[in-house]
Formats: C-alpha cells, sequence, structure tokens
C-alpha cells in the first residue's frame, strides 16, 4: 500500500519535473510572478493549450497553424440532444441579456432599444435578414457556442465550451437572433 | 383654417422641444466623460472638495505622523527623486530601488517604507492607510506628463513580464487585457470608452469612482478588471500589478501621455 502510495507521487513529482524543464527560463519567470499573485490567481490563469497558443502568438496565428485549430475547436461543439438549433427567442433574450451567461451587450446591438450596448463587436440590429435556412442556423449556433472554431483567438469567448451557455441556451440565443418574432429583428418588414 | 395651422405649428414646435429634450438627457447619461465631469461639478459646489482630495489630506497626515514601532515619519521614504521628494514621484513610477533589491510601483514602495523604516510587520500594514498614502503622494504629480523608461535589467525584465501577462488569455471568458485594450481600442464595452497604454490608459489611477463610491488605486483598478472577466485577482502588491503596471505606463510614456489631475475623478 505504501509502496503503491510512494510509486503515485515519485510519477507525479517525475511528471512535473519533465513539465516544468520544458518551459524557457522566461516562461519560468512567468509562472512563478503568477504563483506570487498566490494561489487562486494562480488556478485561474491556467491555461487549456489553444489559450496558451492564442497568448503565444498575440491572438495573431500564423496561418499554417489555423487549420489544425479550427478543426479542434470545431470537435469541442456540442449540440442539443433533440437536434433543435432554434429555441425560443423570450429565453434568448434573457441569456443574451444576463451578465454571468452570454453577457452579449457588452459588445454587440441586439434590441435596438437597449440603449448600452457596446461596440467591440459587429451590431446585431436586424440580423435575421439572413433568413432561417439550415445553415444560417448552424452557422450561428457554432458562432456562440465556440466563437474560436471560426475566428481563431478572437475577443469572443466560447460560451459553450467553457459551459456558460449550455446546448439549449445556445439554441435559445440563436432564436433571439433569428426569430422574425424577435425584437432584434423588428426592423425588418414582414 | 388659421386655427388649424397655429395648432400645427404648436403641435411641431412641441415635437420639437420634446426631441430635443429626449436627445439632450440621452446624451447626458451616455457620454461617460461628461457624466464624470458633471459629478464632480456637483462635488464641488455641494461639498466644495473632491473625495479624492479629502484622501490625500488623510494621506497627508499619515505621511508626516510618527508612527509604527519606531515611531518616525515617511518623510525619509525614497521614491526615486531621494528622500522625501514628493514632486512628480509618481511619473518615474515602478521603477528599481537599490535598497529592497527590486522593481516597486508606488504601492509596493508605501508598504516598504511602513516596513523599512516605521517598522511595522508587512501583516499589519493597513489597505486604506496604504491607499490614503497613494493618494497624497500621487497628488504631487497632477497632470505631470508619465515619464517611465525602462532602464536597468530588472526593469526591463518587468516590462518583458508585464507585456506577457497582458497577452496571457485565460479563463471561462478566454480574455487577455489585449485582445480588448490594444485589437478594439477606441470602442466601447457597454458604455465604457476602452483605451490602449498608448492612448494614455492607467493614466488617471489613483482616482475616485463615483459609481463605486471608493478610491481605486491603479492596483485596485487592475484587480477590478480581472474581476470582471472572471480571473480572480492576484494578491495586492504581489508582482502580477508590478509587471502590468510596468507595462502600461512605459507604453503611456511611448504614447507622450500625462497624468490627469491626481488623484482621478472617474466612474
Amino acid at each position: 500500500m505504501k509502496g503503491k502510495r510512494f510509486l503515485l507521487w515519485f510519477t507525479l513529482a517525475s511528471l512535473l519535473g519533465v513539465a516544468l524543464s520544458q518551459q524557457t527560463p522566461f516562461q519560468q519567470r512567468v509562472s512563478q510572478a503568477i504563483q506570487s499573485g498566490g494561489p487562486e490567481f494562480q488556478k485561474s490563469m491556467q491555461q487549456d493549450p489553444d489559450q496558451a497558443l492564442c497568448s503565444q502568438y498575440r491572438d495573431k496565428l500564423p496561418a499554417e497553424l489555423v487549420p489544425a485549430f479550427l478543426e479542434r475547436q470545431r470537435k469541442l461543439i456540442k449540440y442539443p440532444a433533440d437536434g433543435r438549433l432554434m429555441g425560443d427567442w423570450k429565453k434568448g433574450e434573457e441569456l443574451f441579456t444576463n451578465p454571468r451567461k452570454g453577457n452579449c451587450y457588452a459588445c454587440h446591438t441586439g434590441d435596438p432599444r437597449e440603449a448600452g450596448a457596446g461596440n467591440m463587436g459587429p451590431g446585431l440590429v436586424g440580423y435575421g435578414a439572413r433568413g432561417t435556412s439550415e445553415a444560417v442556423v448552424k452557422y450561428t449556433y457554432d458562432k456562440i457556442y465556440n466563437a474560436w472554431a471560426s475566428m481563431p483567438c478572437s475577443l469572443m469567448y466560447r460560451a459553450g465550451y467553457h459551459g456558460i451557455l449550455s446546448p439549449e441556451d445556445t439554441a435559445h440565443i440563436v432564436a433571439f437572433l433569428l426569430d422574425p418574432a424577435s425584437p432584434v429583428n423588428a426592423n425588418l418588414k414582414r | 383654417m388659421r386655427k388649424n395651422r397655429l395648432y400645427r405649428v404648436l403641435g411641431l414646435a412641441l415635437l420639437g422641444f420634446a426631441l430635443g429634450v429626449a436627445l439632450t438627457q440621452g446624451q447626458q447619461e451616455l457620454d461617460p466623460y461628461k457624466e464624470a465631469e458633471r459629478q464632480r461639478e456637483l462635488f464641488r459646489q455641494t461639498a466644495g472638495i473632491l473625495p479624492g482630495e479629502l484622501y490625500a489630506a488623510q494621506g497627508e497626515e499619515l505621511f508626516h505622523a510618527k508612527r509604527g514601532p519606531k515611531q518616525v515619519s515617511l518623510e525619509a521614504c525614497d521614491f526615486g527623486l531621494g528622500p522625501g521628494k514628493l514632486e512628480g514621484a509618481l511619473t518615474q513610477l515602478p521603477r528599481y530601488f537599490a535598497d529592497t533589491k527590486r522593481v516597486e510601483d508606488l504601492e509596493t514602495r508605501i508598504v516598504s517604507c511602513m516596513v523599512r523604516l516605521q517598522g511595522f510587520k508587512p501583516e499589519e500594514v493597513k489597505r486604506d492607510e496604504v491607499k490614503a498614502l497613494v493618494a497624497y503622494v500621487a497628488s504631487k504629480s497632477s497632470e505631470m506628463p508619465i515619464n517611465v523608461v525602462p532602464r536597468t535589467s530588472q526593469e526591463i525584465a518587468m516590462y518583458n513580464l508585464g507585456r506577457e501577462l497582458w497577452y496571457h488569455r485565460a479563463g471561462d471568458r478566454d480574455m487577455n487585457c489585449a485582445i480588448c485594450h490594444e485589437a478594439y481600442a477606441g470602442r466601447k464595452v457597454r458604455l465604457s470608452p476602452v483605451r490602449s497604454p498608448r492612448q494614455g490608459l492607467s493614466n488617471e489611477w489613483p482616482a475616485y469612482r463615483f459609481e463605486a463610491d471608493k478610491l481605486y488605486t491603479l492596483q485596485d483598478r487592475i484587480a477590478f478588471c480581472y474581476e470582471s472577466v472572471g480571473i480572480h485577482p492576484p494578491d495586492y502588491y504581489s508582482e502580477p500589478y508590478i509587471a502590468l503596471s510596468m507595462y502600461m505606463l512605459a507604453e503611456a510614456t511611448r504614447g507622450k501621455n500625462r497624468f490627469t489631475e491626481m488623484p482621478g475623478f472617474t466612474r
């Protein structure tokens, strides 16, 4: 029993050693600085490999790395069990607005009556002009669920991948953007 | 017929007036800089003094009082221009200090002096006192040009560290500083205009934030930024703050920016 535990710790320690030895002195210095910020900061600064890649290339991925990056991100997209990618626009409106959920107004317009919308991202008033073809619905769903599956390292975060939006939540936001009855599309002629 | 026209003209005038009111009120609410200016004026009119000035006055008292186990003031504290020299001290911080053998920002330097000169233990140093002292020392650099140029190897290393953290994407919002404060500088998150360091980001701290009714130092403001993107902020006085401050203020220097009125007044 004791031997087994020792073996486990030994393996972990040597794995850690290998991981650390792969860091350049500068990377070690960065890790040390992050560690000095305290354990909780250190924990939330941990990166997945693609976050690390975006940081390394200052959010501008070299062309040769793009196809594999997009492929990895596409594989992370999950869909609702019932296969419906367009849900209830009213639920979508709440999720789009909620700062703890989509928080979409931080960067996008949506309902044109919302005065405090940001403009970091493209405006979405009248987004439904694209119609509701299968391709449009899927593109919209994928973009919301995992923005990095179409644009590597974009400012838009991967809401579905990180579990901030469930597949069903994502479908509701798709409806808020595409449903002709949604206030987003009030300006379109019916 | 005539009456009809009169009504029409009156109606139009009313409509125009209502529209004018609606538009100007909307603007008042929508421009954060104008709103800050308005709030500042209201403070001046009703209280006669700005909250930031009160913090600075409190800091001035703390600075000159004989305190701590050694019962001395902070008058011998060297912020990089010589003991007790406060004019423009903030403009050249962070910088390397030979006595502590590390790069320190204003906040960390104040803690070092409270520990080394006054004999406080690091854990005894009260955050509120540091903030008041920051406000006081900063008030001696009001509207001065920022002048942070990394020269020593330690300062250059700290700048590089800051730049690395600036681009470090993490958390479940996939954020780093650069993706907003560089790639999209000049645009707005909600109503807040976003600036890049070259455009002077960080030139208003320490500042009184009327929306929070609190004094925010630059470390407080960086912590607030991390929090708002879902990353637990670093412990106060730790290296990430010093590194990021070094990066931002050195870039602000390259952009030939000045500090605002110090302490600042902002939303």
